[in-house]
């Protein structure tokens, strides 16, 4: 290789983005002028120094705990997919058929509630405990779950709406909405610890009906 | 003229020592030392690897920690300042990696996007720090607190130059660090921290100067010392 002639005026350029070859004519230099032979040693001295914050010790620990909270993470991407695509099978019926579905559900849940109203369950006779698991039982949860997801679907539709209301209206459907979600938690906490109280559940029928109305109210304010 | 006049023991300075450990000290993209093994993985390997983590292997993510754990966590150490805050940030990086591999288009490789991550990972650890010291009314400014580790040939030299990183801007420390330390190519800390390679080398140029001049003690005690 020729020899490549460098002068102090070069040093940090060099020191910033230096080739090999000019490294090499530096080093070359810095044998007759000390101030560069100081410079080149004090900036090959910090790489050296660098090293000392160097410590790769090994962490017995470390990878279980990342592999635990890996799998941790993986069970509960699973557990969302799943989730999604169970809530994916309501996104794809159409919004008619879930009026339907939603009507069905309110007739058979006034039915059943109705039913209780007039045969109220007498406490302490042995038919207590059949009522609890009878079928009309069964049918009115299947139902309440039923119409809640299509409720919900209602809800997803004008959340856009609701969460950036465009005018006083909508503000107020929100809060009124809110309220509605409020009462219905805590009836369905009630009716969870008292499933066979038809007074309960008529209750909680009426705010889902309440909730539904409102909501398409507000649906229709988009169109 | 004789030695040069950094403030640390110097003795085992640099022409007289041998460069085991791979020091940095060639231009940068000349570098031949191949002080860790894995500073550069091979394009197809490091593609491998993300498809194999893309497809949930947690044994893709096994060799990702064997590969490069140990440099993650030492790279978080020196960021954070203890094991403890590092070996949180390396295993929140190993699951925001999890969490977000979908999105990993492939733009640059698999392994820079996860020392991002890594690097964004103790910007917010630290950031949640320095929050929390706010909230107990203590004194605001954010230092590492650099706790012990397993001693080195020359603590000294390392507790001085730990001081004298703690001075710098953000963005010198992070290059020094991911390149004289770790061993990283300036184009992969371009990568990393999202800037050009030339702005890497400046940066690096800049933190050494700033370095020298800290380290370095007052003239007369050089002189004195000769």
């Amino acid at each position: 290789m020729k020899n490549m002639n460098v002068t102090c005026n070069d040093r940090d350029r060099i020191f910033e983005d230096g080739t090999l070859a000019e490294w090499a004519a530096l080093e070359a230099h810095a044998t007759t002028c000390p101030p560069c032979a100081e410079e080149l040693g004090a900036w090959k001295s910090l790489s050296f120094a660098a090293q000392e914050l160097r410590d790769y010790t090994e962490s017995p620990a470390l990878w279980p705990r990342i592999e635990r909270a890996l799998a941790e993470e993986a069970e509960r991407k699973t557990l969302r997919a799943e989730r999604r695509g169970w809530f994916s099978f309501f996104r794809n019926i159409p919004i008619g058929w879930q009026t339907v579905a939603a009507s069905a559900f309110v007739l058979v849940l006034t039915i059943s509630a109705g039913w209780f109203y007039l045969h109220p369950p007498r406490n302490g006779q042995p038919g207590d405990q059949s009522l609890l698991k009878s079928k009309a039982l069964k049918e009115v949860e299947s139902a309440e779950t039923t119409y809640v997801q299509a409720i919900d679907k209602l809800a997803a539709e004008a959340k856009r709406q609701l969460d950036n209301p465009a005018t006083p209206l909508l503000a107020n459907y929100h809060e009124k909405l809110l309220v509605l979600d409020s009462a219905i938690a805590d009836l369905r906490a009630q009716a969870g610890m008292n499933p066979s109280n038809a007074q309960l559940r008529q209750q909680l029928l009426a705010m889902y009906q309440e909730k539904q109305h409102t909501l398409e109210e507000v649906l229709e304010t988009k169109q | 003229m004789g030695t040069m006049g950094l403030a640390l023991p110097w003795k085992a300075r640099i022409s007289s020592t041998p460069r085991e450990r791979g020091t940095r000290v060639e231009p940068s993209e000349h570098f031949a030392g191949g002080h860790h093994p894995a500073v550069v993985d091979a394009p197809s390997e490091d593609a491998a690897l993300a498809a194999a983590c893309r497809s949930g292997d947690l044994r893709a993510y096994e060799r990702l920690y064997a590969m490069h754990g140990a440099r993650m966590k030492n790279l978080a150490r020196n960021v954070l300042g203890n094991p403890i805050d590092a070996e949180d940030a390396v295993q929140e990086t190993f699951l925001k990696v999890h969490r977000s591999i979908a999105s990993f288009r492939g733009q640059s490789s698999f392994i820079t996007w996860t020392y991002r991550i890594l690097i964004n990972t103790c910007y917010d650890a630290r950031r949640s720090r320095l929050r929390k010291k706010e909230v107990a009314n203590e004194d605001s400014e954010e230092t590492p607190r650099h706790e012990p580790r397993a001693p080195g040939a020359h603590p000294a030299l390392r507790m001085a130059l730990e001081r004298a990183l703690a001075k710098l801007t953000q963005h010198q420390r992070d290059v020094f660090l991911l390149y004289e330390v770790e061993g990283f190519r300036h184009a992969e800390i371009a990568g990393m921290l999202e800037l050009t390679e030339t702005a890497s080398k400046n940066t690096l140029f800049q933190a050494k100067k700033n370095l020298r001049l800290m380290l370095e003690p007052p003239r007369s005690s050089a002189a004195e010392a000769r």
